[in-house]
């Protein structure tokens, strides 16, 4: 305790200030090998891939066994996937929050609800793969397509919703639920009218992170919906499709000539970049859309 | 039996969980008059305030005892939806609440909502806004937000959405407390204007306000009804000791 009273040694403003840049850097320089971490990776896989990229690429199926020709199936097929899984997860997930937030008694079933879908986020993903194989795939005879693998990514994707969705209902003032009540408007119309479109920016955010995951996971899709060739497009939901994490797997672990396609393997991964951040850009764009309407 | 009567409490308890914020609360609110509650803050005034719409039943865990009769009807008899007794009872908050939309949605949105028969919603609107006496200042701003407007102008938009429902009786809980001396006084006037076709109870921190704006004061003390009696009275002839040292600042 005297301690404190005492004056002490070394705490001259200079040392202090020392001190503080000694701090300050140490924070910058975290940043900046996170931000070396992102670039070199970015990097080192356009620079393997670009050689790979051609109109003809992107555009044409695979030919001779995969090692020739472009990866337009693929492509296709993570664009209907990752569709597929935002249109399962996001309603299901906003409907889940909503309850949760909104309409629960909170309590103790509330709290094991939430560490159960907290848990469920942890869930490793190839868990969800064999889940999707067992329920979707074989039980409900949907067979190895989009709709086993969207239905399987959704429920994976779950979880990231669910959580950014509360924060954001949480986030907008409860002054707003009040206001709505007090005139005598009904409970969901409240809900409907003033929470959700306030809390719809910060739901998008969040989901950003989930949609990326849906587009890049390959163990969920593993057996519901990706093929290991397929030429034709699909024709429905029923269909099986190619996908491109599990092609860029395919290629590197089991193609024909895993060597000779190495580039074709990087073209690919930055297809499948693209692809991510170009579906979290739309998502940007709505949700700054948004943003400059409702403001508080 | 007094017609003049709107609102009657009757040996009202209340609970949050385990706690006991109103005491036998046996009251009646007189219809066209401004009512203040007043008294330290935890007496229970915003807590009954909030019982006179249900608002309270917002909160999980919170229990009431004893009966409110509004127009002879228990507001909290099984049978009655408090959607419905929201519509008649408005409220006014603490802080200005806007929605984050344009002036002109604010007034309109309960009105669209509750399906309230409504021939002519532009007219609904300006007849709001000028009972507020907000229309002169926002008649050519009515589609940009109302989160432009300034803290007074955004009270007296509460004020005028609340009006938009027409209720029979307007609550205000402490709705100057969080604006400047000139708002304030412009709130007051408004208040005053009122009273002529409603029932205003309003709970304030704000001696000088309640002796100014009211007809009838209530003081509470920890959850009890202390004393109730015309606003003159209260303010110059206390009944009860423990009035007059609060409204003196002798203690509060």
């Amino acid at each position: 305790m005297e301690d404190i009273m005492k004056p002490l040694k070394n705490n001259s403003m200079k040392w202090r200030y020392f001190k503080q840049s000694l701090f300050f850097g140490a924070v910058r320089l975290s940043s900046l090998i996170i931000a070396l971490a992102l670039g070199g990776i970015l990097f080192y896989i356009i620079v393997n891939g670009i050689g790979a990229i051609s109109w003809d690429f992107i555009t044409k199926p695979p030919t001779d066994s995969m090692t020739k020709g472009g990866i337009m199936p693929a492509i296709l097929g993570t664009i209907y996937l990752t569709i597929g899984a935002i249109a399962i997860g996001l309603p299901l997930g906003i409907a889940s929050a909503i309850y949760l937030t909104e309409y629960a008694k909170q309590g103790r079933v509330i709290r094991l609800i939430k560490v159960g879908i907290n848990c469920l986020a942890g869930v490793p993903s190839v868990v969800f793969g064999l889940f999707g194989l067992g329920f979707f795939v074989i039980f409900l005879k949907f067979g190895s397509s989009i709709l086993s693998g969207s239905l399987t990514l959704g429920f994976l994707i779950l979880p990231t919703i669910i959580g950014a969705a509360e924060e954001a209902l949480k986030a907008v003032p409860q002054t707003f639920r009040e206001a709505s009540l007090s005139l005598g408007v009904s409970k969901w119309q409240t809900i409907y009218r003033i929470v959700l479109p306030n809390a719809l920016p910060g739901i998008l955010t969040g989901s950003i992170l989930g949609i990326g995951r849906a587009a890049g996971e390959t163990a969920p899709i593993m057996f519901t919906a990706a093929a290991y060739f397929t030429a034709k497009l699909p024709g429905s939901i029923f269909d099986e499709v190619m996908a491109l994490p599990y092609h860029i797997y395919v290629l590197a672990t089991a193609g024909t000539n895993i060597e000779a396609t190495r580039p074709i393997q990087f073209g690919t991964v930055l297809v499948l970049v693209a692809v991510v951040l170009s579906i979290d850009l739309i998502a940007i764009i709505i949700r700054s859309y948004m943003r400059k309407n409702k403001r508080w | 039996m007094d017609f003049n009567i709107i609102i009657k409490l009757n040996k009202v308890n209340f609970y949050y969980g385990q706690s006991r914020a109103l005491t036998d609360i046996t009251m009646n609110f007189r219809k066209n008059k401004v009512s203040a509650l007043i008294g330290p803050s935890g007496c229970g005034k915003s807590t009954l305030l909030r019982l006179l719409n249900r608002m309270n039943d917002l909160i999980d865990g919170t229990r009431v005892e004893g009966e409110i009769l509004f127009e002879d009807k228990n507001i909290y008899a099984k049978d009655v939806d408090p959607v419905e007794i929201r519509r008649k009872v408005g409220m006014v908050f603490q802080k200005p609440n806007p929605f984050p939309k344009t002036i002109y949605n604010n007034i309109a949105y309960g009105p669209k909502l509750t399906s309230m028969k409504t021939d002519d919603l532009d007219a609904l609107v300006e007849q709001s806004l000028k009972q507020a006496v907000l229309w002169d200042e926002v008649k050519d701003i009515l589609n940009k937000s109302a989160m432009n407007l300034s803290g007074g102008q955004q009270q007296r938009l509460c004020i005028a959405r609340a009006l938009a429902m027409k209720p029979d009786i307007l609550l205000m809980d402490e709705p100057t407390s969080a604006l400047d001396p000139i708002s304030t006084a412009k709130i007051e006037e408004l208040i005053e204007e009122l009273k002529k076709n409603y029932t205003i109870i309003i709970v304030t921190h704000n001696m000088q306000q309640a002796a100014r704006i009211s007809d009838e004061t209530a003081f509470f003390y920890l959850g009890n009804l202390v004393e109730y009696n015309k606003t003159e009275k209260i303010f110059t002839n206390p009944d009860v000791k423990h009035t007059e040292d609060y409204i003196t600042g002798r203690f509060g």
